[in-house]
């Protein structure tokens, strides 16, 4: 009983986005049964019929708060909560959803739904826009290695770590030809590692869903990407998932302003 | 006033949503609350080569039938027919997706309803060798998506005329072994599925399904309906009408203005001629009208996917492999439809594009669009039928028929 007392109180949360990351933690199958075994699922409304809202010990929180319910909710969470995690692109930085912004939004309301229609959305932005987050579990989907590395590092009670190398670092161990010495965009040198470089090992560019890695050489990158592209196409790349990055802000935008003038 | 069954959202279903009961005049509705993304405007202004990319992010249940109606809307467009090797790997992709998809849906959400447990992981502690089955099979479908299409959600290797790499033949022997070793658990699934008990409901339903050769689910052409009220996919906009209704973020689909019910019972109405022989042996025990057997029908599916899974790789390794990608053609209509037959039904995407590749104008029909309509029908017949019933009991009843028709919200409102 005491150990059982013991055990961390921890609620899993969605907002608008795919689910994926949840589909994700599912495939974790045998390890997630292991991993149950270490907490108390109090809240989960995609696994369980029976849900509570005490205080929490560790809260993850996949997806985008559009709708003023779920800025709210965030907010509560955020009281009750004692770590509060970002699960997954969406909720770190805004994922797919927050390629449009709120007056582009505005313009697709009326498109899609009709001008009689009441839009429920606010805004596509990352949880961070609105609470101070803990950690940042990113990746479009997560990958079940970084979920299982950052859940132990929890359990264990230290605070986590981001990954202190890029994305070409497991390229590379993958063997796969360089895109951009090939001539094609990738965002791979400032990205984040930890996903095993799959896109790319899929053919796929590296479209930064990892975010952006400490000491990233983000000026150099635009250098090499300017002989190779052209400005809207470094812009797409840019925004399928770090429009609303520190670095994109002060670093690829103005470039851009630059090359424009 | 309308009193709500329950301020909370219905659990175990992708997304988010409540049914709404007026007790005293005994009417249900199903609110969607799931947040707007705006897809359609989101792809505008994007590459054609981005777009299978940006629509699996609709659905993370069900990524690769989006990433497929794309590539093949695209493909429309552009005037490029794929070649035979491109159109048997994503058949498989398909089928590990249907896998993949139902074996959530069935042992993760609606199961628990059935066996009286609160979550899918309470089984794991009461019956470990069953538990122990859906994962396999969870496994198994995981293996054929990261196989063929680079990952189990959000695929990699697909492109517009074919694919960015293809599997070698030993990780596809590799697939076949651990398919033939699943194969007891795919039996066993739709063994399982025919001994629960469904509750009654004569819900009158009209089933929709494309339909093509055998029991298809990438290449069907035509919109089949049970009614025997059909029109080509080309027809799809006029036929499947979308409406907004102001107590829900996602729209209210219907066909030629009648409900229908889409998934894999309306599939096995419309093709089940196609169905495995292992599987076809279960459908006769189908309640067409009963949309609680959406369930078995689910079930059903799994045997029938691992069946053509195991079928698909003996061709592949068979006939060989040819990996070369499908340019586009001259002058083509630059305007294109990609329909296929999700885990949840009928997935029409269709795609406009300007002579330099960028996206103009796209439109996305979900199956969950089609079937809500459906679902509030069903919802408002479970009440009209049993007066009697308490209104816990019915409250109960109504969540688990929503769950049998395993809405994705997260779909509905893209």
């Amino acid at each position: 009983m005491q150990r059982e007392a013991k055990k961390l109180k921890v609620g899993i949360f969605d907002f608008t986005d795919c689910e994926g990351c949840q589909v994700k933690l599912v495939s974790l199958r045998e390890r997630l049964l292991a991993l149950l075994e270490r907490v108390e699922i109090v809240n989960w409304r995609l696994g369980q019929e029976k849900n509570r809202m005490d205080r929490f010990d560790l809260v993850l929180i996949e997806g985008c708060p559009i709708t003023q319910d779920e800025i709210d909710l965030l907010k509560l969470l955020r009281e009750r909560s004692t770590h509060l995690i970002g699960f997954g692109t969406c909720a770190t930085m805004g994922g797919i959803p927050a390629i449009m912004d709120q007056k582009e939004r505005a313009k697709w309301y009326n498109k899609i739904y009709g001008p009689q229609y009441k839009p429920r959305g606010i805004d596509s932005l990352p949880l961070t826009s609105y609470v101070k987050v803990d950690f940042l579990i990113h990746g479009c989907p997560v990958d079940e290695n970084e979920i299982v590395r950052v859940m132990e590092e929890l359990l264990s009670g230290k605070k986590p770590a981001y990954r202190g190398y890029s994305v070409c670092f497991q390229c590379k161990l993958a063997g796969n030809p360089c895109r951009l010495i090939n001539g094609k965009p990738c965002l791979g040198p400032v990205t984040q590692g930890g996903c095993g470089a799959i896109c790319v090992s899929g053919g796929s560019p590296c479209y930064g869903c990892f975010g952006i890695r400490d000491t990233a050489q983000i000026e150099g990158l635009l250098d090499i990407l300017k002989g190779m592209a052209d400005k809207e196409e470094i812009e797409r790349y840019f925004t399928m998932f770090l429009r609303y990055t520190k670095e994109y802000n002060e670093i690829v935008r103005p470039f851009m302003e630059r090359e424009n003038g | 006033m309308a009193k709500r069954i329950s301020e909370s959202l219905i659990t175990k279903i992708e997304g988010h949503g409540s049914l709404h009961v007026d007790w005293e005049g005994r009417k249900a509705k199903l609110h969607v609350v799931e947040g707007e993304r705006l897809f359609e405007g989101i792809l505008v202004g994007r590459t054609a080569e981005e777009v299978h990319w940006i629509t699996p992010r609709i659905c993370g249940v069900c990524p690769i039938a989006h990433n497929l109606a794309s590539v093949k809307a695209v493909e429309d467009a552009l005037g490029i027919i794929p070649n035979p090797t491109t159109v048997l790997l994503r058949r498989l992709m398909m089928t590990g997706q249907m896998i993949q998809s139902h074996v959530l849906h069935l042992f993760f959400l609606a199961l628990p309803d059935y066996i009286g447990l609160d979550r899918a992981t309470e089984l794991a502690e009461k019956d470990p060798k069953a538990f122990g089955r859906a994962l396999r099979l969870k496994e198994v479908s995981d293996e054929i998506a990261f196989c063929i299409a680079g990952r189990n959600v959000h695929p990699t290797t697909t492109t517009i005329g074919g694919f960015h790499k293809i599997p070698d033949k030993s990780s596809l022997q590799r697939l076949l072994r651990m398919l033939e070793k699943t194969s007891p658990d795919a039996s066993w699934t739709a063994r399982l599925f025919t001994s629960l008990p469904y509750p009654e409901l004569d819900a009158d339903l009209e089933l929709l399904s494309l339909k093509g050769d055998g029991y298809s689910i990438y290449d069907g052409d035509t919109i089949s309906s049970s009614r025997n009220d059909d029109t080509s996919v080309k027809g799809y906009k006029e036929a499947i009408e979308e409406e907004v209704r102001e107590y829900s973020t996602a729209k209210f689909g219907s066909y030629r203005k009648r409900e229908i019910m889409v998934g894999a019972l309306a599939r096995i109405a419309i093709n089940g001629k196609g169905l495995g022989q292992k599987a076809r042996k279960f459908a006769k025990s189908l309640d067409l009208n009963n949309p609680f057997h959406n369930n078995l029908a689910q079930a059903i599916e799994i045997l029938h996917f691992h069946e053509e899974a195991i079928m698909l790789i003996e061709k592949l390794i068979e006939e060989g492999m040819d990996g070369t990608v499908v340019r586009p053609s001259i002058n083509p209509p630059l305007k294109g439809i990609g329909a296929v037959e999700a885990p949840r039904g009928g997935l029409y995407h269709e795609v406009h594009l300007r002579e330099d590749g960028k996206v103009t104008y796209a439109n996305i029909i979900t199956p969950t669009v089609q079937n809500l309509t459906s679902i509030e029908k069903s919802s408002q017949t479970l009440l009209d039928s049993n007066p009697a019933a308490s209104k816990e009991e019915l409250k109960r009843l109504m969540e688990m028929l929503v769950r049998a028709y395993d809405p994705c919200l997260t779909c509905s409102v893209h």
